[in-house]
C-alpha cells in the first residue's frame, strides 16, 4: 500500500486514526509470592507504586 | 491462640499462593496461547490444591462443595472479616 | 455459578477504630467507581462480547471486584466494629446509624446509595472495554485520594493493593479492545 492509500484509510504509521492502542504485555520475570501479594501483582513491569504528595509533614 | 496464629499464617500462604494463580488466570485470558505463563499457572494451581487441602483437614471448609466432618464445619467463625491477619 | 472461597483475597488489616476513614472509603463500597460498580458493569457487559478473551476477562475480573467489595467491607466493619452512636455520630455517621445501625449498606461517601445509573452496558464491545479503561482509572484515583487521607498502616497497605489492581485489569481490558479491534477489522475484510 502507498502512503496516500494509507492516508486515505485513514493509517498513520501503521496505526488506525481514531483508535486506541496498548501494547500487549509478554510473560517475563516474576514476583516471588510472598511479595506479589504485597505490591498487588506478580508482574514487576506492571508495578506501579503511588507515593502520596500531598501529605502534610510530620 | 497459638493454633488461632498458625490458622492465620496457613491463611495467608493460600492468599499469596491464589493470588499468584488469579493474576496468571487474568494473563492467560487475554494470552491463551503463551505456553510457560500456562505451565506456570498450573504448577501454582496444583501447589494451591494440596495447600488448601491441608488447611481443610485442620481447620475446616473453606467452600462448600468440600466434604467436612461432623458437626458441619464450613459455618464456624472466624469469617473472613472477623480474623485478625 | 460461582461458589463462595471463606478468605479475603489480601489479608486486610487496621490498627485502630477511625470513623471518619469509614466514612470515606463507602465511596469504594457504594459509590459512582465502587467495586460493587465495577463487578456489576463487568458481569454484565460479558454476554455480549464476541471473542472468548474479552467473555473470559469480564467473568475473571468481574468476580475478582467482588473479592475487593469484600474486602472493603471488611476495612469498614473493622474500623466501626467498636464504635458507639454517639462516636458515629460526632464521625458524621449519625445518618447512616440512623437508618443502618452498623450494617454495611451499599451507600456511596455522602450517604447516597447506588444506582445501576453509575455503569453503562451498550451492547457495543468497543464502546464498553472504553468505559472500562476508564472506570479502572478511576477507581485507581479514587484509592489515591483515600491513601492520602488516612495514616493506618493496614489501611494503606490494602489500599495499595487494590490501586495496583487497578493498573493490572486496565492493562488487560487494553489487551482485550486490541483483540476486539482486530476481530472486527478481519470480519469487515471478509465480509
Ligand atoms: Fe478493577
Amino acid at each position: 500500500m502507498t502512503r496516500a492509500e494509507n492516508m486515505s484509510k485513514g493509517y498513520q504509521g501503521g496505526m488506525r486514526l481514531a483508535e486506541v492502542y496498548i501494547p500487549i504485555q509478554t510473560y517475563g520475570e516474576t514476583f516471588d509470592l510472598k511479595n506479589a501479594l504485597m505490591y498487588g501483582t506478580i508482574f514487576p513491569e506492571l508495578y506501579r507504586p503511588y507515593r502520596p504528595v500531598h501529605r502534610n509533614p510530620q | 491462640m497459638h493454633d488461632y496464629r498458625s490458622m492465620v499464617e496457613l491463611l495467608k500462604e493460600i492468599q499469596a499462593l491464589e493470588f499468584g494463580v488469579y493474576e496468571l488466570a487474568l494473563f492467560l485470558d487475554t494470552h491463551p496461547g503463551d505456553r510457560r505463563a500456562l505451565e506456570d499457572h498450573n504448577r501454582l494451581v496444583s501447589r494451591l490444591n494440596q495447600l488448601r487441602k491441608a488447611f481443610e483437614d485442620r481447620y475446616g471448609p473453606l467452600r462448600l462443595d468440600s466434604e467436612s466432618p461432623y458437626p458441619y464445619r464450613y459455618i464456624n467463625d472466624p469469617w473472613p472479616w472477623e480474623i485478625q491477619y | 455459578m460461582w461458589f463462595y472461597e471463606k478468605k479475603l483475597q489480601y489479608p486486610a488489616n487496621v490498627r485502630r477504630c477511625d470513623l471518619a476513614m469509614a466514612k470515606f472509603l463507602f465511596a469504594q463500597y457504594g459509590g459512582p467507581d465502587s467495586e460493587l460498580s465495577a463487578a456489576v458493569r463487568y458481569l454484565t457487559q460479558r454476554y455480549t462480547m464476541p471473542i472468548p478473551q474479552a467473555k473470559a476477562l469480564l467473568t475473571d475480573i468481574g468476580t475478582e471486584e467482588m473479592a475487593h467489595w469484600e474486602i472493603i467491607g471488611t476495612l469498614i466493619y473493622k474500623l466501626t466494629e467498636d464504635a458507639t452512636p454517639e462516636q458515629l455520630r460526632e464521625a458524621g455517621l449519625g445518618d447512616h446509624f440512623a437508618q443502618h445501625d452498623k450494617a454495611l449498606y451499599p451507600h456511596d461517601a455522602a450517604g447516597v446509595p447506588w444506582t445501576a445509573a453509575y455503569i453503562q452496558a451498550t451492547g457495543d464491545p468497543i464502546t464498553d472495554l472504553h468505559e472500562n479503561l476508564a472506570a479502572e482509572q478511576k477507581a485507581r484515583t479514587t484509592y489515591e485520594h483515600l491513601i492520602s487521607l488516612t495514616d493506618d498502616d493496614g489501611v494503606i497497605a490494602t489500599l495499595s493493593f487494590l490501586r495496583e489492581r487497578e493498573v493490572v485489569h486496565f492493562q488487560r481490558f487494553g489487551e482485550a479492545l486490541m483483540q476486539v479491534q482486530e476481530h472486527y477489522q478481519h470480519k469487515h475484510i471478509f465480509c
